[in-house]
């Protein structure tokens, strides 16, 4: 078990950072945090897929006139890493743009404070 | 349904059924009549509270329903972990053909020595262009919630902002202005330099455009944004942007025709361009998200 966990360490470490972010997206009542929970969960799966395409004594996939046959580690997570934090990037603006304007509306970004200045300004 | 209180009534009332004598009871409309009076309906004060009551029930049981999930997840998640193959291993099975067949023939299909830029660029160039579409994407969407203009700006903000600028533009930081000086002509050179070793060396069109973009902040949150409109004004930045992705869906465009018709390329360099490409909607991306989070105007 604990030789497994070790084996896997990042993938794991990965699953936790998840857990944390997931927690706090569901649990933090501030948007602002939420997001940070949010971008949490980004990082774990960056560092999930970015973990998968190493290869122990591997070095970086740039081909070349070395003198030698090194052992490369895989280009595909890393490229789909790349994918991935762009559109971390764009949706993290785009939220954070969102509660900005939000603050400039209900003049708060607590959400159950937000909520209810919605509910009361709904009336 | 309609329960006799003795066996007697129950014969009695089929008998009287078989003989024609009565019709069985409309089971549909006996219900309906079973049913309690409607109320009247009720006050707003009811509704409010029963919401309230809802809302309180929901606020107490939100957390525990949210722990208990997540710890769901994270078991599953575990449970998938721990049966993943081992960390590091040669064999593993994302270690496929593809991945071999990218390091192999890579610098020789595409010119590009560093094998992930081969990758984004060639091999995966359409996932690359979703990805410059996003970006356009995320900044107009930003552009569009908070972009100030003539018709979102009231009377108080526009002061407001003009009083900030005054006093910038009165007491400028000259640490920041100094440093800015030395520094941005160098974040620019390492920039270009990343930009174009992008086929040779780490680095490539996303991590030279951000750092063209931070040189770009740079800049800006020195010398204030008048002195930044003279480099760099809303309708300069817009053509560049636009540029950017056209020149990319262009240049990719003719490098995907040329491949697929099996004609020679004579365009050596093709991936350094559209590296370019990718490079300038990066930078204007990150300025943008700067420029609009911070003034909301250009």
């Amino acid at each position: 078990m604990l030789e497994t966990i070790l084996q896997n360490r990042f993938a794991v470490t990965a699953v936790i950072l998840f857990g944390i972010g997931f927690m706090n997206l569901l649990l933090q009542q501030n948007l602002l945090k939420k997001v940070v929970g949010f971008n949490i969960m980004d990082s774990a799966v960056f560092l999930l897929l970015a973990s998968l395409g190493y290869i122990d004594g591997g070095v970086a996939p740039i081909v070349g006139d070395r003198g030698f046959d090194p052992l490369y580690i895989n280009p595909i997570p890393s490229g789909l890493v790349l994918t991935g934090i762009v559109v971390s990037v764009s949706i993290t603006a785009f939220s954070l743009a969102l509660i900005q304007r939000i603050y400039r509306r209900y003049g708060t970004i607590e959400l159950w404070e937000l909520l209810e200045r919605a509910g009361k300004e709904d009336d | 349904m309609n329960k006799t209180p003795s066996k007697q009534s129950w014969w009695l009332r089929l008998v009287e059924w078989v003989d024609g004598d009565r019709e069985p009871k409309d089971q549909t409309l006996f219900v309906m009549e079973q049913r309690p009076p409607r109320h009247v309906q009720r006050s707003d004060a009811e509704f409010a509270t029963q919401d309230k009551h809802r809302l309180h029930r929901f606020r107490r049981w939100y957390p525990v329903c949210a722990v208990l999930i997540c710890l769901a997840l994270m078991g599953i998640l575990m449970a998938a972990v721990l049966t993943m193959p081992t960390f590091g291993e040669a064999d593993n099975p994302i270690n496929n053909e593809v991945a071999e067949h990218y390091l192999e023939y890579g610098l020789e299909e595409t010119g590009s020595a560093n094998v992930v830029t081969a990758m984004i660029l060639s091999y995966r160039g359409f996932d690359t262009l979703g990805e410059s579409c996003v970006l356009f994407l995320a900044v107009a969407a930003v552009m569009m919630l908070l972009l100030r203009d003539e018709k979102n700006t009231d009377e108080h903000d526009q002061q407001k902002q003009e009083r900030e600028d005054g006093i910038l533009a009165a007491h400028p930081d000259l640490i920041l202005r100094r440093a800015a000086w030395v520094l941005v002509p160098f974040v620019f050179l390492f920039a270009l330099y990343v930009l174009l070793n992008g086929e040779v060396s780490p680095g490539g069109g996303f991590s030279g455009g951000t750092i063209l973009g931070a040189g770009l902040i740079l800049y800006s949150a020195a010398y204030g944004p008048k002195q930044m409109r003279v480099l760099m004004d809303a309708r300069r930045y817009a053509a560049v942007r636009t540029f950017g992705l056209v020149l990319y869906v262009l240049l990719y465009g003719i490098y995907i025709f040329l491949g697929a018709n099996q004609m020679p390329n004579y365009l050596t360099g093709m991936t350094l361009l559209i590296d370019l490409a990718v490079g300038l909607v990066v930078a204007c991306t990150v300025y943008g998200f700067y420029v609009l989070f911070s003034r909301g105007e250009f």
